[in-house]
């Protein structure tokens, strides 16, 4: 069982055949959603380090 | 109470907090109406995220041609001092830098946006989704749904830093206009801002 690859485009066919960009994958949407919360995550954590360092 | 109004600077102009308040109404009005259905919330959402985004290309026009100005372009524009850890002017190097950051995203989603509406009828335009190849709108596409996702990621990091109890004087600061000399964070030089004009 392999895991599934996450798509950056989204594409489809037209009337003949042929394959046409669509946009942007939403495989992308929470990844997005993650890089943000990993950044307030991480820095959340660096404070709360640096808040018990001091005191 | 005198003296604490005398000391009182103002750091956004009332058009310029106006600007950010509509700006981020916007911004978030689009991204709900554009990232929720991808989710499975289905709502009628077209009129109103062509609606906000014409409120958010108004909004930044007027912007630009406000920053069209040597002194404000001076105080958002990144100085080699700033990358080697300066004290910071009106703005700190993280503040430009999303700044920045937010401008190119939000500016490329305005620029894909706006052929958009040639896909949709409105009681102004009749739709003529001919108006490109496929392939071209292909790409108008990925680089709209690319910048949609990177405004997500800066406006959640922006939101986050903005409610941090150390920068709460720059949020009250775009709220009301003003920050006193005693507020003013540790990381801004006197000299450079608010300057000796003053």
């Amino acid at each position: 069982m392999t895991p599934e690859a996450v798509e950056f485009v989204r594409i489809s066919r037209d009337a003949w055949g042929q394959e046409v960009l669509e946009g942007i994958s939403w495989d992308l949407l929470p990844v997005a959603f993650a890089i943000g919360a990993l950044v307030i995550i991480g820095h959340a954590i660096y404070r709360l380090i640096n808040k018990s360092r001091r005191t | 109470m005198s003296a604490i109004v005398a000391d009182r600077i103002e750091r956004h102009a009332a058009v310029d907090r106006v600007f950010h308040w509509v700006t981020a109404a916007s911004v978030l009005a689009l991204l709900a109406t554009g990232l929720l259905p991808v989710v499975g919330l289905k709502f009628p959402w077209v009129l109103v995220h062509w609606v906000s985004g014409i409120v958010l290309t108004l909004a930044v026009l007027v912007h630009l041609l406000r920053s069209l100005s040597w002194g404000k372009l001076c105080s958002i524009w990144i100085r080699w001092r700033d990358l080697r850890g300066a004290r910071a002017g009106k703005y700190t190097l993280a503040q430009k830098l999303m700044h920045h950051a937010l401008s190119l995203t939000v500016l490329i989603t305005i620029a894909t946006g706006l052929p958009m509406l040639a896909r949709i009828d409105s009681p102004f335009w009749e739709r003529d989704p001919y108006l490109f190849a496929a392939g071209t709108w292909g790409v108008i596409y990925v680089l709209h749904g690319l910048a949609s996702l990177l405004t997500l990621t800066l406006a959640m990091i922006h939101i986050y830093f903005s409610l941090l109890p150390e920068k709460r004087t720059y949020l009250r600061a775009m709220w009301n206009g003003w920050i006193t000399r005693a507020e003013l964070p540790a990381e801004h030089d006197p000299d450079r801002w608010p300057g000796p004009q003053r």
